[in-house]
């Protein structure tokens, strides 16, 4: 069984982002990029099926720009077998990768395609079901728990208040949630191996697809600040504060 | 103009979520149409294949359903974040996430990198699929409906996927993610039973429980307590953090909270910072002595 | 809630701008260490540091390693699990031999990633830097038998080394050593006596533990002459690889120290039930010679260790200083009735002190790092010697200053907090603490500073010195040259100290056979007149390279502004310290000595 991978080079966990002066976005020139921790589990999980003899190849995929090399590298040193950049420096949204993770499957023909629930940096959540949507593919979002057997993926996924259990006819989506599993570390002599493994280059052009953004951002903003540092003196005049000044309790 | 919001429910009554959302539609004008997508739900689609709302069969029914409408509305939960983003794509428009604001029926405010930047965006096209960050508009009031309701027909269902079953995790606690109050432990805790005492206090408050990341590394609770960037974020009304020192990642799931409460026995610990009402001291004493002071008043 | 974050933009800049990495990967042998790779090794390198080895090394200045009955060792929490990864992941070959199981990069990409380990968790990496070293040993001497037979474990990391020289009247005169080492009749030795400071001489993490001991034979001459190196395993080995018997070494006691406390530091019994059995390494009474050749890249890797802990404790102490409001910084626009303390002239002095240092010395490390490369791999015989002699001169400047530098930076660094860093919770102090055995262990700073003014610059009456100087003053002299302020500034300042460096290296050379007692009280002021002259010239090339990219309208202009602002910063306010120190050697030495025992 084939297992396509989709990665997405974000900005790295640990930055603190800075809205850039001009209202235009965020600045992430010169920042830490990595790989979006939610996509690293689906590595994880995909290595994972791979080891258990399940899944037969991995491919990861990434869109964007030449730097995403990076990413797949580091996908290719967790495990995958190839790689493919979809190189472009315009500004993709959640619909155009869609269309063009569609066009690779279409030439692939996976029978499963995982990845992250949502990357954080646009924090859409939206790529895995749209994938779905447009490939006609039954999706298992939020997953927990993976098991696959006899042409069919057990999924459960993390529903508000617990936990939903469904069965999938692959080929199918998965999306991954936080709990699924905890991914290993590149190992050196993997990160060695991995700039031996295959990785091609494709350009949206020759995939057929219009990635024109169908959302403009107008501005960015920095949140604004809370004041904080209020302090009360013990529990009395705590509970008082909440109830007559906050009133957020009765 | 009308607007078809997506109604979350559980076939019997409407999940608050779904009256978060329409208090967002309020804000874009025009009327709204509430789609009960269910089954033996006496509501509009009625349909067994319904039952298990699985985001296919939703989303299709929603699509068949989409000519007239400018904007879809979905509650951005784990039901409207599963099923939006399929109903978008086949509609081949652009999803707009988890807004925070409508600022004019094309234009909205969503949060990015987890809430530590707000984007303003617009959308190009014509109609408008959009998740709605329920914590950021108030509940509309569930009465004095006069509405027609209509039966509409549910396309047949998705073959491949199966429902087989869900396992809600059994507490009379409200959902962390839904919880009007929230009381979170940390490492300060200093061990899983300890959470016993914020326990008490929630049964008071009618609170949630959550946790920092640290308290759930340590093993103290389960993982789905966990609030923060890679947990869940939070907005509640009130937010008692309890021995959490407030890493920048806690800080992120739960700074929207409307007030801020802070108990940690280190007073340079960053939690104070951004909290409203910060006490200093022993958390073992604080605790059990505000769950007696909200017992007798 | 501070935490450590390998400083990759700087580790990038070193590596490609200063050190060459680039013509280190193109030395037979080498050709793996691509830029690509190394930056995908970097990159994982900081993410395990970050998250696997940083969150434990609180927690292991908490709980420390404890001795349990039965003369075993429990590493505090979480430090075992570490350990197995950290092996799993392969980074314990990484320089090493591919036919051992190694991966053959190149001591600069190694230099790299040591740092990280170091920073974020010093008393877990000094395991590692210490199976190095025995790794080292049996490879340059060892039979093919000993090679085959413990090489591969050791370089994946399965079994330990420890390096066992210290005994309680030996310390840094090792010839006073006395532990004995019995030949027996099928050919090994058994051993008998106490070895002291051992470093991980006793552990949870492995099955085996392969000391390297230092011990007389019966026959051997007394002093430095008749010292044997001989492999001690804690568990014999079976022919099969498989661990056999229990050895005749225990561990009877561990310090109490007052850093690195993760770091188990063992007392070790050798033959109190009967013998240790050891296998002689090389020939016989060659130990300390043996010991010496690996000692040089031990050395090298405690200076790494300096950096790695300076980095951090600046790390730290800027975090403070942006989130620290208090009172109201001097002469600035600025209506705010308080600001950060990073806001006050002094505190942003004690950071860029910090800064500065700590870059300075990680530069003159990588270039030390690149040329031990190239002593090993270049292909032209006349370059290999060229290196050769100059990681010689290096090595007790890289030890003896970066450690130093240590010393200072992370003192600064419980300063910048004030009260909180005095605080043990605030974590400043455990750098302090953790970083001062750096300058004690691995020969000491007054050791490291006698083999400069000895060995190394007045053997070969200065000549690699002054060429060394050379290629400094040629930088001052292009710097001094520049159209740019702030380059013909940094030009000037290390114009003036190289001059003043290079009396002190007459003096030494001159000093040396005639008043020997002289020139080695001289001798630490002159290995930090090295240590800030070899820094002032890697900041000075660093600004070089930095306005050239800048003029070029390459990469990240905010850094590399930074690069020369800070490179300024060191040529004023550091460079200075030059004169003071050619002074202090040339013309206080004498005071020093003037002295009478009676009068102390």
């Amino acid at each position: 069984m084939k297992v396509l991978i989709p990665v997405k080079r974000v900005v790295d966990f640990n930055v603190k982002v800075r809205v850039k002066p001009d209202g235009s976005g965020v600045d992430t020139a010169n920042v830490k990029m990595s790989m979006n921790p939610f996509d690293e589990i689906a590595v994880e999980e995909a290595v994972r099926l791979k080891e258990k003899g399940i899944a037969s190849e991995l491919v990861a995929i990434s869109c964007g720009v030449a730097a995403c090399q990076e990413t797949l590298r580091t996908a290719l040193a967790l495990g995958a077998d190839r790689a493919i950049l979809i190189e472009t420096n315009a500004e993709l949204q959640p619909l155009a990768v869609a269309k063009l993770l569609k066009a690779i499957v279409d030439k692939e023909t996976p029978q499963l395609v995982i990845l992250g629930k949502q990357a954080i940096d646009d924090d859409s959540n939206q790529t895995g079901q749209m994938l779905a949507a447009l490939l006609g593919w039954p999706q298992a979002t939020f997953a927990s728990k993976v098991d696959i057997a006899g042409g069919k993926a057990t999924v459960k996924r993390e529903v508000d208040g617990g936990l939903e259990t469904v069965a999938m006819v692959l080929p199918a989506v998965i999306t991954t949630d936080l709990r699924l599993n905890e991914p290993r570390y590149a190992t050196l002599p993997n990160i060695m191996k991995a700039k031996k493994k295959p990785l091609d280059v494709v350009k949206p052009d020759a995939l057929g697809v219009d990635v024109a953004p169908r959302l403009a951002t107008l501005k960015v903003v920095e949140p604004p600040k809370r004041k904080g540092g209020g302090k009360v003196a013990d529990v009395k005049e705590l509970v008082a504060k909440l109830r007559s000044e906050a009133k957020v309790i009765s | 103009m009308s607007i078809l919001v997506v109604a979350e429910h559980d076939h019997s009554t409407l999940k608050s979520a779904t009256l978060h959302a329409v208090a967002a539609c309020g804000k874009l004008g025009g009327d709204i149409h509430l789609l009960v997508a269910g089954h033996n739900a006496r509501g509009a689609a009625e349909a067994p294949q319904l039952a298990g709302q699985l985001a296919e069969n939703v989303a299709a029914l929603i699509v068949n359903i989409a000519g007239p409408y400018s904007h879809i509305v979905l509650p951005a939960t784990g039901f409207g974040k599963n099923i939006a983003p399929r109903v978008a794509a086949s509609l081949d428009v652009a999803q707009v996430s988890d807004i925070m604001s409508v600022e004019s029926p094309d234009t909205f405010i969503r949060p990015i990198y987890a809430g530590n930047a707000f984007a303003t965006v617009q959308s190009k096209d014509a109609k408008k699929v959009i998740t709605v960050r329920t914590t950021a508009f108030d509940a509309v009031v569930p009465e004095g409906g006069h509405a027609a309701i209509e039966d509409v027909a549910a396309p047949p269902g998705f073959e491949g996927i199966e429902l087989l079953g869900q396992e809600l995790t059994k507490s009379d606690r409200p959902e962390l993610t839904s919880a009007r109050i929230i009381i979170s432990g940390g490492r300060g805790l200093q061990k899983g039973e300890n959470f016993k005492m914020l326990e008490a206090l929630a049964d008071k408050l009618n609170a949630a429980i959550g946790a920092s990341r640290a308290a759930v590394d340590a093993g103290f609770v389960p993982n789905d307590y966990q609030v923060g960037q890679t947990g869940k974020i939070v907005a509640p009304d009130l937010y008692i953090a309890v021995g959490i020192s407030g890493a920048i990642q806690h800080l992120a799931g739960m700074k929207d909270s409307k007030v801020i409460v802070a108990i940690n026995k280190d007073p340079e610990a960053p939690i104070f910072q951004i909290a409203d009402y910060g006490l200093v001291g022993d958390l073992f004493e604080i605790v059990p002595a505000l769950t007696a002071e909200l017992s007798s008043t | 809630m501070s935490t450590y974050h390998a400083p990759l933009n700087d580790i990038r800049f070193v590596l490609n701008e200063l050190a060459g990495l680039e013509q280190v990967g193109k030395l037979p042998g080498y050709e793996e260490a691509t830029p690509d790779t190394v930056e995908a090794i970097l990159e994982q390198a900081a993410k395990f540091a970050s998250e696997v080895l940083d969150p434990l090394n609180a927690v292991g200045d908490r709980e420390g390693a404890r001795l349990t009955e039965g003369g075993t060792v429990k590493t505090p929490t979480g430090f075992k699990d570490a350990y197995a990864q950290f092996i799993a992941s392969g980074w314990n070959g990484l320089t090493k031999n591919p036919d051992f199981g190694g991966q053959g990069l190149p001591q600069l990409v190694a230099t790299a990633v040591e740092e990280m380990w170091h920073g974020a968790n010093l008393a877990f990496a000094l395991c590692p830097l210490l199976t190095q070293g025995a790794i080292e040993a049996i490879e340059l001497v060892g039979s093919d038998v000993q090679k085959a037979k413990f090489m591969p474990k050791m370089v994946e990391g399965v079994w330990t080394g420890t390096m066992n020289l210290t005994e309680p009247q030996a310390g840094s005169d090792l010839a006073a050593v006395r532990t004995r080492a019995v030949p027996q009749a099928d050919g090994t030795y058994k051993l008998y006596g106490q070895k002291i400071f051992i470093t991980y001489g006793e552990q949870d993490y492995t099955e085996n533990i392969i000391h390297l001991v230092l011990a007389r034979t019966p026959t051997a001459p007394e002093g430095v002459k008749g010292i044997s190196l001989f492999i001690v395993p804690k568990f014999m080995v079976n022919d099969d690889g498989s661990v056999g018997a229990r050895n005749d070494v225990h561990c009877v006691s561990l310090e109490h120290k007052l850093g690195i406390h993760a770091s188990p530091t063992a007392v070790l019994a050798y033959g109190d039930h009967g013998g240790a059995v050891g296998y002689l390494i090389g020939e016989e009474n060659r130990g300390l010679e043996y010991m010496f050749i690996m000692m040089n890249l031990a050395r090298y890797s405690v200076g790494i260790e300096g950096i790695g802990i300076a980095e951090r404790a600046y790390q730290r102490g800027l975090a403070y200083a942006r989130d620290r409001v208090q009172g109201r910084a001097p002469g600035l626009d600025n209506a705010a009735p308080t600001q950060t303390i990073l806001q006050h002239p002094d505190v942003r002095r004690m950071l860029l002190t910090m800064k500065a240092l700590t870059e300075a010395m990680r530069a003159v490390a990588c270039v030390t790092g690149s040329a031990i490369d190239h002593a090993h791999r270049d292909p032209d015989p006349a370059a290999r010697k060229r290196h050769k002699a100059f990681v010689d001169f290096m090595i007790p400047i890289v030890k003896g200053c970066s450690t130093e530098v240590s010393q200072e930076v992370t003192s600064l660094g419980i300063q910048v907090h004030g009260g909180m860093g005095y605080i043990e919770e605030t974590g400043a102090a455990q750098h302090f603490r953790d970083a001062r055995i750096t300058t004690i262990y691995e020969g000491t700073t007054g050791i490291q500073a006698n083999d400069l003014i000895g060995r190394k610059t007045a053997r070969d009456g200065g000549t690699v010195a002054r060429a060394i100087l050379g290629e400094c003053t040629k930088v001052a002299i292009e710097l001094s040259k520049s159209a740019d302020a702030n380059l013909k500034a940094i030009g000037a300042e290390l114009a003036s100290a190289a001059e003043a460096l290079h009396g002190a290296v007459d003096w030494v050379v001159a000093s040396y056979g005639a008043k020997p007692r002289a020139a080695h009280a001289a001798a630490v002021p002159y290995l930090k007149l090295w240590g800030v002259v070899a820094g002032g010239w890697q900041m000075a090339r660093g600004a070089q390279v930095a306005a050239r990219r800048l003029a070029e309208g390459k990469g990240d202009a905010t850094f590399y502004r930074g690069k020369i602002a800070t490179a300024r910063f060191y040529a004023e306010s550091l460079l200075p310290q030059a004169t003071g120190l050619a002074r202090a050697i040339a013309g206080g030495s004498e005071a020093v000595l003037a002295l009478a025992d009676e009068q102390f």
